[in-house]
C-alpha cells in the first residue's frame, strides 16, 4: 500500500473482512501477473506482455500501489514500441511488485493487530 | 413463473482482474447492491441475457472484445440496462467516446465507495424515471397495456376492467380462446394491484397430474406420500400477500374442487399430510377456454365454486376480432424475432398485410408468433411478402385487398381481379354513400335499445366493454336499463 490517503479511504470504505479479502486477491493477482509477465518477455509476446501489464497495472491501482501501477503502464507503452527492453521492465515490475507485496503484508499485520 | 417485488438493484461488473472485480463486488455488496462478475464480454452477454441488470460496470480492455463492441452487442439485442464505463483513462476523448458509445455515465478507476454511490444513485434514478413516464405513456395511448398489444375496443374495454378491478381484492374470472393471452390478463392484474410487489405465482391446473395438484396447491409434509422426502411449500402459500392464478380451472378434478372452495371461502387450508391449519391473503385469479356457466350445467365445475370465482369476469377477445391490432401485434413480433435470428425484417408489403387481417387466427396471437417466427427464420428482406407467409395464412389463388384500399374490414375475394360493382367486395361498400340505409326505418329510440341490447348480448352483459364498443359512457347504459325497466321494456 504505497499511498496511505488511499489505503485509508480503503478501509474505511470496505471494512477489515472485505478489505482482507480483496488484499489476498491482489496477493494472488501480482503472483500470476508477474508469472504471465516474465513468461511473456522472455518469449517476446508483446501482446502477451501488454494484456498482462493492463492486469497488473489495474490490480495495483485498485489497491493503491502506485508506483507498480504506473510503471505497468510504462510497460504497456513499451510493450509496443521497444520490444528488446521487456526483460529489462520486467526486472523493475519485479522490484516494484515486492515492495507492495511488502506493504500489503505489513497493512494486514496492522489490520490484525488493531 | 414466480415475480418478486422491488429488490435491490441488480449490477453485473465486467472485469477480467480479479482484485477490482472482487473490489467492486465487495463495494457493491455494501451499498445494498446485488452484484454478479463478469470476466470477458462474452459472459457479460450471457449474464446480462438471463439475469437482466439494472446497470452494468463496463471495463474497456477485455480479454475478448473490447468494452465498447460489448455495448454494441448489448444495444442490439435490445438489453436496456443502464452501461456505465469504468476505465483508467480520465481523458476527456475517453469520456465523449464512451457516451457515443451508449454509456450514460463513466467511472475514472481507481474510484472511492462514495463516487461509485452517487453515480449508481444518479442513473438507477434516471432510470427509474424514465420507466414510469414510459409506463405513464404506454397507459396513455392505449396501444400497449402492461404485457398486452393493441388498441381494438374490445381491448381497449378488457384494459379498463383490469384498471378498474386491480385495486380491489375481488376474484377474477377471464375467459377466452387459447392464445388470446389469458395469463398476460392474469399477471396485469397483479401487476396493477396493490399486490404487485408480492408473488404473482400461476398454476396450471391442467398439466398438473390430478394425483399432484392438492400438493401443487396446499403443499404438503415429509412423509405425506411416497416420494415426499421434504416439506415443500404450495403455490397458496407462495402466493400470500400476492396473487394466485390458477389456469385452465375447468380441468381441475370435483374433488380437488370441494377443497379449493373452502380455502377460497376460509383463506384457510393444510399442507397434504398436515392438520395445522395455514391462512394466507391470497387474491384468486382464474382463467378457462371454456364456457365456465356451460361447465356448471354440465356438473364438471361446482355451482358454488363458481359462484365465488367468477366475481369480475374479462372475456378476452379472440384475434379475429380484434381488428388492425393483428397487424400491430405481427409488427412487435417481426420486430423481436427480426433481432433475434439477425434479420433485416422492418415490416409487410401491403398484400401480406392483408392476408394477416383477413386470415381468422383460431389459434388467435400464439399461432400469429408462431407464423412470424416461421417466417423469420426461413427468409430474409426488408419487407415480409405474401408469399413469404406459410399456409394457411398465405392462400395462394386468393387475392385480398391491401388496407390501404379498404375502409371496412378486409373481405377475401376469389381471383385477382375483384368486380368492383359486386356489393360484397370493400371497394363497393367503402364507395357507397353514407346515408344510402336500406334496412328498415324505426323510431330513434328503438334503434338505440337494439344498439344497446345488442352490444349487452355481444359481451355477455359486460356493460363497460357494451359501452366501449358503442363508444357510450357505461353510466349512459345504466340509466337507459333503469328507464327501460320503469316503463317495462323488454330487454
Amino acid at each position: 500500500m504505497n499511498e496511505p490517503s488511499f489505503a485509508a479511504q480503503l478501509a474505511e470504505d470496505l471494512g477489515p473482512a472485505d478489505l482482507r479479502h480483496v488484499l489476498e486477491v491482489f496477493g494472488r493477482d501480482v503472483a500470476r501477473l508477474t508469472g504471465v509477465l516474465r513468461e511473456a518477455a522472455a518469449g517476446d509476446d508483446a501482446i502477451g506482455f501488454r494484456r498482462a501489464a493492463h492486469g497488473l497495472a489495474g490490480a495495483a491501482g485498485a489497491v493503491g500501489a502506485r508506483a507498480l501501477e504506473q510503471e505497468c503502464r510504462k510497460a504497456m507503452a513499451q510493450a509496443e514500441t521497444k520490444l528488446g527492453e521487456l526483460s529489462a521492465t520486467m526486472s523493475t515490475i519485479d522490484v516494484l511488485a515486492e515492495d507492495a507485496m511488502r506493504e500489503l503484508a505489513r497493512f494486514v499485520a496492522a489490520l490484525d493487530a488493531s | 413463473m414466480v415475480s418478486d417485488g422491488h429488490p435491490a438493484a441488480r449490477i453485473l461488473v465486467v472485469e477480467d482482474t480479479p482484485t477490482q472485480a472482487e473490489l467492486a463486488r465487495a463495494l457493491l455488496g455494501s451499498l445494498g447492491y446485488q452484484a454478479r462478475i463478469a470476466p470477458s464480454a462474452g459472459w457479460a452477454l450471457v449474464a446480462a441475457r438471463e439475469w437482466q441488470p439494472d446497470a452494468i460496470l463496463v471495463d474497456i480492455e477485455l480479454p475478448d472484445y473490447n468494452g465498447f463492441e460489448l455495448m454494441q452487442q448489448l444495444h442490439g439485442e435490445g438489453i436496456d440496462a443502464a452501461v456505465i464505463v469504468v476505465t483508467a483513462n480520465a481523458s476527456i476523448s475517453a469520456a465523449v467516446q464512451a457516451m457515443r458509445a451508449g454509456a450514460v455515465d463513466f467511472i475514472v478507476k481507481p474510484y472511492a465507495k462514495a463516487r461509485l454511490a452517487v453515480t449508481l444513485a444518479n442513473v438507477l434514478e434516471k432510470r427509474a424515471l424514465v420507466a414510469v413516464r414510459e409506463q405513464a405513456e404506454t397507459r396513455a395511448d392505449r396501444d400497449k397495456f402492461f404485457g398486452f398489444i393493441g388498441s381494438s375496443a374490445p381491448m381497449r374495454a378488457a384494459y379498463r376492467t383490469i384498471e378498474s378491478v386491480a385495486g380491489s381484492k375481488a376474484s377474477v374470472f377471464i375467459t377466452g380462446e387459447s392464445g388470446t393471452g389469458k395469463e398476460l390478463a392474469a399477471d396485469a392484474v397483479h401487476r396493477a394491484s396493490p399486490r404487485a410487489s408480492h408473488h404473482f405465482v400461476a398454476l396450471n391446473c391442467g398439466a398438473i397430474p390430478r394425483d399432484l395438484l392438492e400438493s401443487e396447491v396446499f403443499g404438503h409434509v415429509r412423509g405425506a406420500f411416497t416420494g415426499a422426502a421434504n416439506d415443500r411449500e404450495g403455490a397458496a402459500k407462495l402466493a400470500d400477500g400476492g396473487t394466485l392464478f390458477l389456469d385452465e380451472i375447468g380441468e381441475m378434478p370435483l374433488d380437488m374442487q370441494v377443497k379449493l372452495l373452502r380455502f377460497v371461502q376460509t383463506g384457510t387450508f393444510s399442507p397434504v399430510g398436515s392438520s395445522k391449519v395455514e391462512r394466507v391473503d391470497v387474491r384468486f385469479v382464474c382463467a378457462t377456454n371454456r364456457d365456465p356457466l356451460l361447465e356448471v350445467r354440465a356438473g364438471r365445475f361446482r355451482e358454488d365454486l363458481y359462484y365465488r370465482l367468477y366475481v369480475v369476469p374479462i372475456d378476452l377477445p379472440p384475434l379475429r376480432a380484434r381488428g388492425d391490432d393483428v397487424l400491430a401485434i405481427a409488427r412487435h413480433f417481426l420486430v423481436t424475432f427480426s433481432r433475434e435470428e439477425a434479420r433485416r425484417f422492418s415490416g409487410f408489403s401491403a398484400e401480406a398485410e392483408a392476408m394477416l387481417l383477413a386470415y381468422d387466427w383460431p389459434g388467435n396471437v400464439r399461432q400469429l408468433q408462431n407464423v412470424i417466427r416461421n417466417v423469420v427464420v426461413l427468409h430474409d428482406g426488408e419487407l415480409v411478402t405474401a408469399e413469404m407467409l406459410p399456409p394457411p395464412v398465405y392462400r395462394p389463388g386468393i387475392a385480398v385487398v391491401p388496407p390501404a384500399q379498404a375502409a371496412l374490414p378486409i373481405a377475401v375475394t376469389r381471383g385477382f381481379e375483384p368486380d368492383p360493382q359486386s356489393p360484397a367486395t370493400p371497394a363497393a361498400v367503402a364507395s357507397a354513400p353514407s346515408d344510402a340505409w336500406q334496412g328498415e326505418i324505426v323510431p330513434l329510440a328503438t334503434m338505440e335499445r337494439r344498439l344497446i341490447v345488442a352490444a349487452l348480448r355481444q359481451t355477455d352483459n359486460d356493460v363497460p366493454r357494451a359501452a366501449a364498443l358503442l363508444e357510450i359512457n357505461p353510466s349512459t347504459i345504466y340509466r337507459k336499463l333503469q328507464a327501460w325497466r320503469a316503463l317495462g321494456l323488454a330487454i
